[in-house]
């Protein structure tokens, strides 16, 4: 049984300013912290799909992991039946966490809180409590089952809504899906560890870089240093009218052609795909779907503060892959795209100023590629970010107007 | 020296070797260094906690051979410092601190030494006011002995927090 979360604010808390051009974005929404609280509220627990998993993370019944929908601490969880379910991690009696580790399985025992010992099957549903004499008449294990979150499965990834008014899951992904198609194949994937980072950035600006082509060359030096570069490419913003996903796309210098300035370049390897195509999707407004290289990896993009981001960084194989490819894509996914990986981290710092001069005011401008009003664009461009705060105005309740730009 | 000097020897020979693997990570005029401290067979590895307990295999550095751990120095210098030049560098300027201890030492039947010990990682970054703390965990190390002295057989990081609390640019 889905169920909506209360809200307490009903509309931005501040009056925002925001340039009328649709290419400026206004640097007080990266250090607002009454607009942050509103956001948790208004984009991730407002009509929107959050990319919470993948069912190979929880292959047996029982199983779980822990993160948050935006502010929302939530377990993900199969339950005896097999069903993903997407659940508050709080106590529906006095509201304390039930489970702290980061994963586990709790088909035998349930979810116990410690506090007073009500305890809950991994449906969510309230088995018992300790000593419930001299309880109100009228109570009913029934009506204190946990929130739950609406799920929506989509090759094995697991999405969750705590809006009634989110349209359908094809719906929102909508020709987002034939990306998702080329990364997840069949959906079948095995789970190999996930790597967790705290970026001193707001969440925004974590997710517009990925948005962003023109970054790639200027600051990830590395695909320099190699000869590495995009043999054409693209960047479409599926639904750009209502949700703004983002779906890049590349084919970049096969390692054959790269200069060898590694003693191990297999870094750069294409092994198990016939090209070196390679997408990079955002699910609006936090999820990330890549198969960069060899590598299979979803992000999860988890505010913690106005100016701090968790991301995890999840890394899979292929159901059937062999060990040594297995091997292969452990050796070259977190080398390659993680916190400590060769042309990631300079993401980080890039960000991290970002975020610190944000206290300047003023605007941060948007300009390659504008000139297009609407998708595809280049892949250098860096134009599709336009589309990502569209978006996001519209959630928060500050949408564009029209003929603005 | 070799395996079969006194066990003293070796244990204080292995300690010695962790103070210089700090004295060089410590240093970013140094990185260049740091392969030395390993075998020409030798792997350096940063895991978390978390996945190791749970058999995953994904590490957050896996330099699972010496050429991976060489390629680190060029990734830093080269990737990321845009060559060298300090002012073109892609990456925040943190200035890397351990602190490392106790440190316990096991000598092992084939002549190398397990080197255990405890060890907190700060940066103090150039454009911020406060120290950061990077990592909280503890080195498993194996040393072997050589004709080159000692060396580093294998380095792992194991991280308490399964969250990173930065990136980091020299090793840990």
């Amino acid at each position: 049984m889905a169920s909506v979360l209360p809200r307490t604010v009903q509309g931005p808390p501040v009056p925002l300013r925001w340039p009328p051009e649709d290419n400026r974005i206004p640097r007080e929404i990266f250090t607002d912290p009454d607009l942050f609280r509103w956001e948790m509220d208004a984009v991730f627990t407002g009509p929107v799909w959050v990319l919470v998993g993948h069912e190979a993370e929880i292959p047996q019944p029982g199983d779980y992991k822990t993160l948050s929908v935006g502010a929302v601490p939530v377990i993900v969880v199969r339950d005896a039946q097999g069903q993903v379910r997407v659940l508050v991690n709080a106590c529906a009696h006095r509201g304390a966490r039930l489970v702290e580790g980061p994963r586990g399985n709790v088909l035998k025992g349930g979810f116990r809180c410690i506090y007073h010992m009500w305890t809950y099957a991994p449906d969510g549903s309230l088995l018992g409590v300790s000593l419930p004499d001299d309880f109100p008449a009228e109570f009913r294990k029934e009506d204190y089952g946990l929130p739950q979150a609406r799920v929506a499965l989509y090759k094995g990834l697991i999405f969750a809504s705590f809006h009634e008014g989110t349209p359908p899951l094809d719906t929102y992904l909508a020709e987002l899906t034939e990306g998702l198609d080329r990364v997840l194949g069949d959906g079948r994937l095995r789970y190999l560890g996930s790597i967790k980072v705290i970026f001193r950035t707001n969440w925004k600006l974590y997710v517009e870089n990925i948005y962003d082509g023109y970054h790639v060359t200027a600051l990830h030096t590395g695909f320099q240093v190699v000869r590495l570069r995009s043999h054409g490419g693209q960047r479409l913003v599926p639904n750009y009218e209502r949700n703004g996903h983002l779906w890049g796309q590349s084919r970049s210098t096969p390692r054959e052609q790269l200069e060898p300035v590694l003693r191990d370049m297999t870094l750069f390897d294409v092994r198990t795909k016939p090209t070196t195509d390679h997408n990079m999707m955002v699910v609006f407004p936090s999820g990330v779907v890549t198969d960069y290289f060899d590598t299979l990896q979803l992000r999860y993009v988890l505010p913690l503060a106005v100016d701090q981001t968790l991301i995890e960084f999840t890394f899979f194989a292929r159901a059937d892959d062999p060990e040594e490819v297995v091997r292969h894509r452990v050796r070259q996914g977190p080398a390659v795209l993680g916190p400590a990986g060769a042309i990631t981290l300079e993401d980080a710092a890039a960000l991290e100023r970002v975020q610190q001069s944000s206290v300047a005011r003023g605007d941060n401008v948007v300009l390659k590629g504008t000139p297009k009003r609407f998708p595809p664009y280049r892949h250098v461009d860096e134009a599709p970010i336009r589309h990502f705060y569209q978006a996001y105005r519209r959630l928060i309740g500050v949408p564009v107007e029209e003929g603005s730009s | 020296m070799k395996a079969t000097d006194s066990l003293a020897t070796r244990e204080q020979a292995a300690r010695e070797l962790l103070a210089r693997y700090v004295r060089v990570v410590d240093d970013p005029d140094r990185i260049e260094e740091w392969p030395d401290l390993f075998a020409d067979q030798a792997e350096y590895r940063v895991v978390t906690r978390e996945n190791l307990e749970a058999g995953l295999p994904v590490c957050v550095v896996c330099d699972d051979t010496k050429d991976r751990i060489v390629d680190r120095v060029t990734v830093i210098r080269e990737f990321w410092g845009a060559g060298g030049r300090l002012e073109d560098r892609h990456y925040n300027q943190v200035r890397p601190r351990h602190v490392v201890g106790p440190v316990w030492t096991e000598p092992q039947d084939d002549g190398t030494v397990r080197v255990l010990a405890n060890f907190a990682v700060w940066g103090t970054p150039a454009g911020d006011f406060y120290p950061r703390l990077l990592a909280v965990g503890e080195y498993r190390d194996v040393v072997e002995f050589g004709p080159q002295g000692p060396r580093f057989r294998s380095k792992w990081v194991v991280l308490d927090t399964p969250v990173l609390q930065d990136v980091f640019v020299y090793p840990l």
